[in-house]
């Protein structure tokens, strides 16, 4: 008896932590539309290379530091595009960033305020050294033993990651007032689904190409695409 | 009565100590600060307090930008300081740095300065400083070092201070503070040096708040147990002296039988090393502001037939010269005046001058030792038919070298070494990797070594009087040594 109450009760939980997971966005139930970006760049890509003397078991050889990723058809990889002007709910998924390889991955990371999960896959000491304004910077040792650290970024801004004891190692954080955003992929595309219908703003950032907007009218059930051509 | 004095001795040593550290903090009043400030501030960190005074160019590191609120040294866990951790940084200076300790200046203008400071970036303050706790600490011991030695190795402090903490990481080349401009990692083996203080307790904070605006992170959330702060700041201690003890006379022990070439041989690591300190040529182009080297030790020995010198110096990068990569060469040198003369003038201490030749015992990495007479640095001629010969030895961001010579020369342009005699001795030093070569050197002005005489029943029933000629001679030095600057 007691038994079968203790399967019940887990039965329920699983059910509850799966109901709560899958819990819909709130603009679900009134319909949003989709916004489809392409953001292009009309110039050569911007790779910096640099010999690596140590960790070179972790780190490889030779460092590749991808400022301007430049895919086919000129898309332009990296770029975080958001609505800033469409407010809800922030999104449930933790962030996380890896520091594999020596690298930063994802390179470009968006979140919404809240937690930020840092992983060392690397088995060997990095530091966690932020550049921020409007939230607390941070430089923390991250040695091999330590896999997981979390950090709070509670302000919207975009932060510059970095690690002094691999100088090449570069990611970005960028923390929106919006859950509704995307980071384009290797062809420059990003889709932001269920946005709320209406007059909105489309904000695209870039590390070194810097930012551009444009408005767009979006409409539930519908997919609105816009262009962003980036310049120096 | 003893107890009386003992009583009154007791209750000055209180007082002493009440006196020396203040309970609290006071509060400052900026507009007086302000005065002191523009007195005696304002020539490096500016008039607004930005860093960009009209000496501030000179200055490397740059002089610290007030505006921006980010102070390095800390004991907070927010980015803002305490009050008192202004006024320790005003009181002690910055070591390494062209701060100097300001402890001549009276307590109330130091309070006063700091609330003067914290106007320069206001809105930074408006968050209240929050101090920052230490783990309950751990008292040093074998057992605590030898943990603090695993936590150092599997933190890997070694990235950036090196195997043996000599600030030989390989991540030393790319560190940058976080205005970009290049910064060196602390040598864990010189305490003194330590900008924060080298004290357990001071040592022990610095890992846990790590040292805002460079790559030195926090370690408090990045170690196994808190306790570990405790037991690295106890093997971090253990790697140097808290103070260099520098020497001021220097002696030659007198040997019987031979002296080993071998400079990492045991009779060397018995004898105790004299500590002297070196600073950056200032007086002509190029000057070196910055100077890598800061800190010879010698020891030193003779015999009936040649004299020794076996120094060690710390030296982060092992360099050659290297016409390609045009790469100097890592040099040491040891400078006499060319002749001993009693009651001669010595020679102008920056490598001899127009009319008074030195005797340089050079040795350089990749090449070894040689002879030069020097009237001035440009001027060195190497001298022939060599008396010196040199064995070297390089790791962890350490040289070791012995230069042996015999004691009596063959020509006018060597000095003959005499026991017993005061004989002008000076040091120079150069580290290739950090671009230093001609002028752009360290060095100290003239010291004095002597060569002790053998060991005899002498030696036990003069010391009084030795003592007194020993201070008598330091006087001496000081006296001319003041006449001179
Ligand atoms: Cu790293």
């Amino acid at each position: 008896m007691r038994r079968a109450l203790g399967v019940v009760l887990a039965a329920a939980l699983v059910a509850g932590v799966a109901l709560f997971v899958q819990r819909p966005d709130p603009v679900d139930a009134q319909g949003g539309g989709t916004v489809e970006v392409t953001v292009t760049y009309n110039g050569a890509p911007v790779v910096e290379k640099l010999k690596v003397n140590k960790d070179t078991e972790k780190c490889g050889t030779e460092a590749v530091i991808e400022k301007v990723v430049v895919g086919g058809n000129k898309g332009l990889a990296n770029a975080v595009v958001s609505v800033p002007t469409a407010k809800g709910a922030p999104k449930m998924a933790k962030a996380t960033v890896d520091q594999h390889g020596c690298k930063f991955v994802p390179h470009v990371t968006a979140m919404t305020p809240g937690d930020l999960e840092l992983k060392n896959s690397d088995d060997i000491l990095h530091n966690i050294h932020t550049y921020s304004t409007a939230n607390p910077s941070i430089n923390k040792a991250q040695p091999k033993f330590k896999k997981v650290m979390m950090e709070k970024f509670e302000k919207p801004e975009i932060i510059k990651l970095t690690c002094d004891v691999h100088s090449w190692m570069l990611g970005w954080v960028a923390v929106l007032p919006t859950p509704f955003f995307a980071v384009s992929d290797a062809s420059g595309a990003a889709k932001i689904e269920n946005v709320p219908a209406g007059k909105q703003t489309v904000e695209v950032w870039h590390e070194t190409l810097g930012k551009q907007t444009k408005e767009v009218d979006v409409k539930a059930g519908q997919v609105v695409k816009v262009g962003f051509e980036m310049k120096k | 009565m003893r107890a009386i004095v003992l009583v009154g001795a007791l209750a000055s040593a209180v007082f002493l100590f009440a006196s020396a550290s203040p309970a609290g903090a006071q509060a400052g009043d900026a507009q007086a600060g302000r005065a002191v400030y523009e007195r005696k501030c304002a020539l490096c960190h500016g008039e607004k307090g930005d860093g960009k005074g009209p000496g501030a160019d000179l200055l490397d590191p740059r002089p610290r930008d007030f505006t921006t609120g980010i102070y390095k040294i800390r004991t907070t866990v927010n980015k803002t300081p305490t009050d008192r951790d202004l006024f320790d940084v005003i009181t002690r200076g910055m070591p390494g740095t062209f701060m100097p300790a300001w402890d001549v200046l009276p307590e109330k203008d130091r309070w006063n300065l700091v609330a003067y400071l914290k106007a320069f970036a206001a809105d930074k303050f408006k968050e209240a400083p929050k101090k920052q706790e230490l783990p309950k600490e751990v008292a040093s011991s074998p057992e605590s070092i030898r943990r603090g030695k695993e936590m150092y190795e599997a933190i890997e402090c070694n990235k950036c201070h090196g195997a043996e903490g000599r600030a030989d990481g390989p991540s030393r080349p790319e560190l940058k503070d976080e205005w970009g401009h290049p910064i060196r990692p602390a040598n864990l083996t010189k305490r003194w040096t330590f900008r924060g203080g080298g004290g357990r307790a001071e040592i022990a904070m610095r890992l846990t708040t790590g040292v805002l605006g460079t790559p030195m992170p926090s370690f408090i959330d990045s170690v196994e147990k808190p306790d570990d702060i405790w037991h690295l700041a106890n093997y971090l201690a253990s790697l140097g002296p808290e103070s260099p003890h520098y020497a001021t006379l220097l002696t030659a022990e007198a040997v019987n039988g031979d002296i080993p070439a071998d400079p990492v041989a045991e009779f060397w690591k018995r004898m105790a090393p004299q500590n002297i300190p070196l600073v950056g040529q200032v007086t002509i182009d190029p000057r070196n502001f910055n100077p890598s080297i800061d800190m010879v030790a010698l020891r030193a020995a003779w015999n009936d037939k040649e004299v020794a010198f076996h120094v060690t110096w710390d030296d982060p990068t092992q360099s050659g010269a290297d016409a390609a990569k045009k790469a100097s060469p890592d040099v040491v040198s040891l400078q006499f005046p060319q002749k001993v003369a009693e009651g001669a003038d010595r020679p102008y201490f920056l490598m001899g001058g127009d009319a008074d030749a030195v005797y340089l015992l050079r040795w350089e990495n990749g090449k070894g030792a040689t002879e030069a007479s020097a009237n001035g640095p440009t001027r060195i001629v190497p001298l022939a038919g060599g008396e010196v010969t040199g064995q070297a030895a390089y790791a962890n961001g350490q040289y070791r070298l012995v230069l042996k010579r015999p004691l009596v020369s063959k020509g006018p342009d060597r000095p003959t070494f005499q026991p017993a005699v005061f004989l002008p001795i000076a040091f120079q030093a150069w580290d290739g990797g950090a671009g230093e070569t001609g002028a752009k050197m360290s060095l100290t002005s003239w010291y004095y070594l002597r060569l002790e005489e053998p060991q005899s029943s002498r030696r036990f029933v003069v010391p009084p009087v030795v003592a007194i000629l020993t201070f008598a001679a330091m006087l001496l030095v000081v006296r001319v040594a003041n006449r001179r600057a």
